[in-house]
């Protein structure tokens, strides 16, 4: 029986129930996915620009095509996620405007500079990894359209983060100066990535889990992350800025000092160090490139 | 490396050049395009454009003794054969982009056509892999040029084909450009030549090369 009270809908999802296009589905439900899922489609597509600029730049033709491919899978998983918006009623031009309108966010990462070739492989490996353990927990989501486009950008993430750790690597094994390189931009990067998963709530506190939109808890995700990686960051022979940084052997708890979160909301909320330059580049191509949808959209219709 | 390579290494540094400079430019596109789709597009191209370069910097490198990368980015802004069509900076008009990748496809299919008959085997192979390729690019470009010829935009674009016209048959050598002048239905001009480097070719070079000087020699 499809439930068809806002109190069966919770039931059947918080059972692990799934829920179509189709189905019906309370408002609050619908506005909290809509919300959520365009955050990440925006993420996605802002997370284009700062490894845009080392398209360009990428020092081998190799390098080159996998940095190219690479911010060509971010642009289709864009793609793909505003489509799953657009089926929930906000059409993807709208999630443009707002995005460009500072009316939306995007995640944290995407808000800081890239300064040298070291944080394209930072970037890759390290950010790449962050949020894949995001969107593996993805993969459960209550809302089925979404859990299956989950599979495909999963993939993806997977290999990107293959080729952030092969330029890490080259780099590490590299000249005094290339090992710099990483170093510098992984003590730049390390309190964005721990700010990343989001701040410590209860998962029963959180209400993307109560329609488990969500079914990760925001620590548990960060502990996942540090578990995977940081004995990765030892073995490369490289060190994160953290003194308090340590695992507890018998809990298997790591511990580190508290991440600012006044900063990741400050960030997130259209202040941080590139926001504005970011959201700038994007109303100016957007103008610039807006007679060609009018002319496309015009022949359609 | 010799400024003055065999001729037949002199064709293959040309066509290298000119598929890696265009598949540079056209990765300019990435994340500002006017479509999500058309943003998907352009990265492809621009991939297999470097692929294009990186199989033809392969041949020609066996012939010098060198690398593709060496001969992709430590050779000076100077010694790049490629056409100054390719050289230019067209990001954010997309008029201007889209009207050079369908003179670029026009121009490059007469010449790759040619290039399945050379009597050298490794090139004439590699002439008909990227001729296959080619034709999902010709198919884009055909596809955009149609549309825009038909739209409202049609004098917007017309402009940018005539501009850029010079400049495309200077792509191409003796009587390709006479079959160039056929397939795209206009006038012979005298063409921009290859020789000369337009005034954004020097911008670019520097940009694609300061990450890799910064540690000459070095693994990357």
């Amino acid at each position: 029986m499809a439930p068809r009270t806002e109190q069966e809908f919770k039931k059947h999802v918080q059972a692990g129930g799934q829920v179509e296009t189709n189905d019906w589905m309370p408002d609050e439900y619908r506005a909290k996915l809509i919300k959520f899922i365009e955050m990440h489609g925006n993420s996605e597509l802002m997370g284009v620009l700062p490894e845009r600029e080392w398209i360009l730049r990428a020092p081998t033709l190799q390098r080159k095509l996998a940095l190219t491919a690479k911010v060509q899978d971010e642009v289709g998983h864009a793609q793909l996620i505003y489509r799953v918006v657009e089926d929930l009623g906000k059409p993807r031009e709208q999630s443009l405007e707002d995005l460009i309108a500072g009316k939306s966010k995007f995640h944290n990462v995407f808000h800081y500079p890239t300064k040298t070739w070291g944080d394209v492989g930072v970037i890759a490996w390290l950010v790449d990894a962050a949020a894949i353990i995001s969107q593996k927990a993805l993969l459960k989501c209550s809302y089925a359209p979404y859990a299956r486009i989950m599979k495909k950008i999963c993939w993806e993430e997977s290999f990107h983060i293959l080729h952030g750790r092969d330029v890490v690597l080259a780099l590490v094994t590299g000249t005094e100066e290339q090992r710099e390189l990483v170093q510098e931009a992984l003590d730049r990067w390390w309190a964005p990535l721990m700010m990343f998963h989001g701040n410590p709530i209860p998962a029963e506190d959180d209400p993307m889990v109560e329609w488990r939109i969500k079914s990760q808890a925001n620590e548990d995700a960060r502990q996942q992350f540090l578990d995977g990686y940081v004995p990765q960051i030892w073995e490369l022979g490289l060190t994160e800025p953290d003194p308090e940084l340590r695992k507890d052997e018998q809990t298997g708890v790591w511990h580190y000092t508290e991440p600012d979160y006044t900063e990741l909301k400050h960030v997130v909320t259209g202040h941080g160090p590139r926001t504005a330059e970011r959201l700038e580049l994007r109303r100016i191509s957007r103008e610039e490139t807006a007679w060609v949808r009018d002319v496309v959209l015009a022949d359609a219709a | 490396m010799s400024a003055q390579a065999p001729p037949r290494t002199e064709l293959l540094l040309q066509l290298a050049d000119d598929e890696l400079v265009l598949g540079w430019r056209d990765s300019e596109w990435t994340g500002i395009a006017p479509f999500l789709e058309e943003d998907v597009a352009f990265s492809s191209i621009a991939q297999t454009e470097i692929g294009h370069a990186r199989a033809f910097y392969e041949l020609a490198a066996a012939e010098l003794d060198t690398t593709a990368d060496e001969l992709a980015f430590d050779r000076r802004p100077e010694e790049y054969r490629c056409a100054p069509l390719v050289e230019l900076n067209l990001v954010h008009d997309w008029a201007k982009s889209v009207a050079r990748r369908w003179l670029y496809e026009t121009a490059d299919a007469i010449r790759v056509d040619s290039l399945k008959a050379s009597d050298w085997p490794e090139l004439a192979g590699l002439a008909a892999k990227i001729e296959r390729e080619e034709a999902y690019h010709a198919l884009h470009a055909g596809m955009w040029h149609d549309r825009l010829t038909r739209s409202t935009a049609r004098e917007r674009f017309a402009t940018a084909v005539d501009e850029l016209w010079p400049y495309a048959l200077g792509l191409v050598e003796g009587d390709q450009r006479r079959i160039l002048c056929e397939a795209a239905g206009r006038e012979d001009v005298p063409a921009v030549e290859r020789g000369a480097h337009v005034e954004d070719w020097p911008a670019l070079w520097e940009e694609m090369t300061m990450v890799r000087r910064t540690v000459p020699g070095g693994s990357w």
